[in-house]
C-alpha cells in the first residue's frame, strides 16, 4: 500500500509540475465557453450588419409605406419607378442590395411578391421579408374590409408560455433544454476524460518501457503496485484538473447573468433604460439552470470509475507494444466499447425511461456516460444510479485483475508486437 | 546468503532455466556468465523477484525471496533505463523510497554517492540531459543507494570510460570488503577474471560449470602455451596442420595455444626453435577463460554458438 502510494505520489506530481498541465487547466475552460458563446456572438454580429437598402417597385401603391413603418432601421425600403432592367443595373453597381416586385393582385392574395438580389440575401433575411410583406398586405386587406378594433386586437393575440417542473420544494422553472444541455456537455466530458487520461496511461505504461526503467521498478516493487500507482496518479491529476475546470465554469455560470445582460438591452423587452439586471434577466427569459450538488457528485464519481475502467484496459494495452503506433490494433476493443454510449446519448436524452436506457446505464462499460446522462435529464431512483456504481466497481476490479495479468507479463516482453490471442494466452500464465 | 536450488522455468513450451542450483556468499564475488539466451536474465529476474520459478525455491539468508528480499538488494539491469524526464535528484530520491528509505534518509543517502562520483552539481539535470555515461553513473547509484546485502550487476562497466570503470571496480571492490553479496554477469572474461571469486557458467538453461576461479581453473590444467618470437611464425601452422594445438590468439610476435590431447610442451618449443629467428618468451599457463568458456560452451553447443556468445566481447590479450 505504501510502495503504491508513493509512485502515486510521484507520478501526480511530475505531470502536475508540468506547463502543459498548467496551461491546460487555465485554458481549457475559456476554450469551452469560447465554443459555446461564440456562436451566439457571431449570430448577434451577423445580425447587426444585415442592414439593407431594397428599392421597391409597389405596383399595389399602398404596401411600401406600411413596410417602411414596420421595418425600423434595419431595413431602408426605397420607391422605385425606373424601368426594371435600369434598377438592376443599379443593383449590380451596389446601388441597391436588390429590389422587390410587389404586383397589384398580390393585394387579392392571388400574386407572389419577387426580390431580386445578386448575393440572395441569405435564409433568415428571406423569412423576414416575407413576414414583413405578408403583414403590410394582411393589414391593408383588414382595413380595407374596415374590421373593427376588436378584432384587429384579437388576431394579434400571442400567448406567452411558461414551463414548470413540479418537485419537492413546490415549483421550479422547468428548464428542460438546460437539463438536456447539461447531460450532453457532462457526458461527453466524461467520454473524452475517459479517452484523454486513458492515453495518459497507456503512453506512460509505454515510456517505461521503451525506457527500460521499468525491469528497475519490478525489481523494487511488485507489477501491480506499479500499475495501480500509475493509474490512480494519473486519475489524480485528471481529478484536480476536472475540480479546477468545474470551479472555473461554476464562477462563469454565477456571473452569467451578468455577462448575458451585458449583451442585453433593455429597450429590446420594452424596459425602461435604467432597469434593474433582474427586471431584464426576467424579462429576456433568462434562467441559470439549478444543478443540484448531487449531480456534480454522481458526475464525478462516475468519471473516476470510468476513467479507473478504462484506464487499467489501456495500460494493460501499453505494457503488450514498444510504440504508441503499434497500440492502435490492440485499442480497437476498447475504443469500440467507449464509442457505444455515444450512439445511444440521443436516445436516452430523449427517452431516458425506457428499459433499453436503463439497462444501458447500468452496464459498467456504458454507464460512466449514460448514467451520469440519465441523472441529467431525469430523476433516476437511488436504487438504479447505486446499482449502476456497484457494478462499475465490479467492472474496475473484473478489468484491473485482467491488466495486471497481461501487463506484468507485457512489460518484460520485446520484440514481437503481440495479438490479441497472444495477450489471452498472457492471462493463463501462472 | 543467496541460494538458487533447483529452478526451473518454462515459458510455455520453451524452458528457459533448468534444474539450475548456485550458492553465492556473501564477501564474494559470482561471476555469472553464459552465451546470450542461455537463461542468464531469467535467472536474475527470479533472485530479484520480478518471475517466479515454477519449480525450485530461491533463498536469501534462508528465506525465500519475495517484497521483502527486494528492499535489500539493488539491480543493475543489462538494459539500462531511467525516467528521462525527472531531475536527476528527484529521480534518485524515488527509487531509493521504493526501497524502502525514509525521505530524509534518502536525500542523505543521494548526497553521500553524488559527492562520491563528484558530481553533486547534477541533482538539478534533466536525465535526459545526460550523457550514456553519466545516466550510467546515476543508474548504478541507484543500485547502490539502499545499501543493499545483495547486488546483481548485469555488464556494469558497458559503455563507461577507463576512469570511471576504475572508480566503479574500486566501489565494488569495496562493498565485497564489507560483506555484501554480488553477482556480476557479464560476457567481458577479462573483467570477470580480474574481480570474480566464483563462477558459475549457464549455458541452454542449464549450469555447465560451477565452482571458484581458481578451482575451474586449475581443473583445465597448464595446458595453455605462450610464445613471443621474432622472424618466421610458420611453426605455428605446421603445428595446427598436425592437429597438436589449436591457436587461441595470435599476432605477429604472438601465439597463445592451447595443446591438444596431451601434447608435449616440448614439442610446441621445439618447433618454435626450428624456425623463428628468436624466441624471448615460453610459457606452460593456465587456460584463459575465455578458453575455458568457448569449451564448455563448444562441448554443448558447437562451435558456432561458442563463437557467437563470445563475438560481442574481445578477446583476452594478455
Amino acid at each position: 500500500m505504501h510502495k503504491i502510494w508513493i509512485i502515486l505520489k510521484s507520478e501526480f506530481l511530475r505531470r502536475v509540475k508540468s506547463k502543459w498541465f498548467v496551461v491546460a487547466t487555465l485554458v481549457g475552460p475559456v476554450i469551452l465557453v469560447a465554443v459555446m458563446v461564440l456562436p451566439a456572438v457571431l449570430g448577434i454580429l451577423a445580425s447587426g450588419s444585415d442592414e439593407k437598402a431594397i428599392a421597391v417597385v409597389d405596383e399595389t401603391g399602398v404596401l411600401l409605406e406600411r413596410m417602411q413603418a414596420e421595418a425600423e432601421d434595419q431595413y431602408r425600403f426605397v420607391a422605385a419607378e425606373a424601368p426594371l432592367d435600369s434598377l438592376r443595373a443599379a443593383v449590380e453597381a451596389g446601388t441597391y442590395d436588390g429590389y422587390l416586385v410587389l404586383p397589384g393582385d398580390v393585394l387579392t392574395g392571388a400574386g407572389a411578391a419577387t426580390y431580386y438580389s445578386v448575393e440572395g440575401g441569405g435564409l433568415s433575411f428571406g423569412e423576414r421579408l416575407e413576414r414583413l410583406v405578408s403583414r403590410a398586405v394582411e393589414a391593408e386587406r383588414l382595413e380595407a374590409r374596415q374590421v373593427d378594433a376588436e378584432v384587429l386586437e384579437i388576431l394579434e393575440t400571442s400567448v406567452p408560455m411558461r414551463m414548470v417542473k413540479l418537485t419537492d420544494e413546490g415549483e421550479a422553472a422547468d428548464d428542460t433544454i438546460a437539463y438536456v444541455l447539461v447531460g450532453y456537455i457532462m457526458g461527453f466530458f466524461i467520454y473524452f476524460a475517459m479517452f484523454f487520461y486513458g492515453a495518459f496511461v497507456m503512453n506512460g505504461v509505454i515510456e517505461e518501457k521503451t525506457s527500460r526503467v521499468v525491469e528497475v521498478m519490478v525489481s523494487s516493487v511488485r507489477p501491480f503496485q506499479l500499475l495501480m500507482g500509475k493509474v490512480l496518479g494519473i486519475g489524480a491529476m485528471g481529478l484536480v484538473q476536472m475540480a479546477a475546470w468545474a470551479v472555473l465554469i461554476l464562477l462563469l455560470l454565477t456571473f452569467s447573468g451578468s455577462i448575458a445582460s451585458l449583451f442585453l438591452n433593455p429597450a429590446d423587452f420594452n424596459l425602461p433604460a435604467q432597469a434593474s439586471q433582474e427586471e431584464v434577466l426576467a424579462a429576456a427569459d433568462f434562467s441559470v439552470p439549478e444543478i443540484e450538488p448531487g449531480l456534480f457528485v454522481w458526475f464525478l464519481l462516475f468519471f473516476l470509475g470510468g476513467y479507473l475502467l478504462y484506464a487499467s484496459l489501456f495500460a494493460a494495452v501499453g505494457s503488450a507494444v514498444e510504440q504508441q503506433q503499434d497500440a492502435q490494433g490492440l485499442m480497437m476493443p476498447i475504443t469500440l466499447l467507449i464509442l457505444v454510449p455515444i450512439i445511444f446519448i440521443t436516445f436516452i436524452v430523449e427517452s431516458p425511461n425506457t428499459t433499453l436506457s436503463v439497462v444501458l446505464s447500468l452496464i459498467p462499460f456504458f454507464s460512466p456516460i449514460l448514467m451520469v446522462v440519465r441523472a441529467a435529464v431525469t430523476d433516476v431512483p437511488f436504487w438504479e444510479i447505486a446499482l449502476s456504481y456497484l457494478l462499475l466497481i465490479g467492472g474496475f476490479l473484473g478489468a484491473i485483475w485482467l491488466s495486471a495479468r497481461i501487463y506484468r507479463v507485457g512489460i518484460l516482453m520485446y520484440g514481437k508486437k503481440p495479438s490479441l490471442r497472444e495477450l489471452a494466452r498472457w492471462v493463463r500464465y501462472a | 546468503m543467496l541460494a538458487v536450488e533447483n529452478v526451473t522455468k518454462r515459458y510455455g513450451k520453451v524452458v528457459a532455466v533448468n534444474q539450475v542450483t548456485f550458492e553465492a556468499q556473501p564477501g564474494r564475488i559470482l561471476g555469472l556468465l553464459g552465451p546470450n539466451g542461455a537463461g542468464k536474465t531469467t535467472t536474475i529476474r527470479m533472485i530479484t523477484y520480478i518471475t517466479v520459478p515454477d519449480e525450485g525455491q530461491v533463498l536469501f539468508d534462508g528465506r525465500v525471496v519475495g517484497p521483502w528480499s527486494q528492499e535489500r538488494m539493488g539491480y543493475l539491469p543489462e538494459e539500462r533505463g531511467l525516467y528521462k524526464k525527472l531531475k536527476v535528484g528527484e529521480q534518485l530520491l524515488y527509487l531509493a523510497e521504493l526501497k524502502g528509505l525514509s525521505p530524509t534518509q534518502a536525500r542523505e543517502r543521494v548526497r553521500y554517492w553524488l559527492g562520491r562520483f563528484e558530481i553533486e552539481d547534477w541533482v538539478g539535470k534533466k536525465t535526459q540531459e545526460l550523457s550514456k555515461g553519466m545516466q550510467q553513473k546515476i543508474q548504478f547509484i541507484s543500485t547502490i543507494l539502499h545499501d543493499p546485502a545483495l547486488l546483481i550487476l548485469d555488464e556494469p562497466f558497458s559503455g563507461l570510460d577507463p576512469i570511471n570503470s576504475e572508480l566503479l571496480r574500486d566501489i565494488i571492490l569495496e562493498l565485497k570488503e564489507q560483506d555484501r553479496t554480488i553477482l556480476f554477469a557479464s560476457h567481458r572474461m577479462e573483467q570477470v577474471e580480474q574481480i570474480c571469486d566464483d563462477l558459475c557458467l549457464i549455458s541452454q538453461g542449464e549450469i555447465v560449470l560451477n565452482g571458484t576461479l581458481r578451482d575451474v581453473k586449475r581443473s583445465y590444467g597448464h595446458n595453455t602455451v605462450v610464445v613471443e618470437f621474432d622472424g618466421d611464425g610458420s611453426f605455428v601452422d605446421e603445428l595446427v596442420r598436425e592437429n597438436l594445438v589449436h591457436v587461441n590468439t595470435r599476432s605477429l610476435h604472438r601465439a597463445e595455444m592451447t595443446l591438444v590431447d596431451g601434447t608435449p610442451a616440448r614439442r610446441v618449443l621445439d618447433a618454435a626453435l626450428a624456425t623463428a629467428d628468436e624466441v624471448y618468451r615460453f610459457e606452460l599457463v593456465e587456460p584463459p577463460l575465455t578458453e575455458i568458456f568457448v569449451g564448455v560452451v563448444t562441448k554443448q553447443q558447437g562451435r558456432e554458438a561458442a563463437a557467437a556468445a563470445l563475438s560481442r566481447a574481445p578477446r583476452v590479450k594478455a
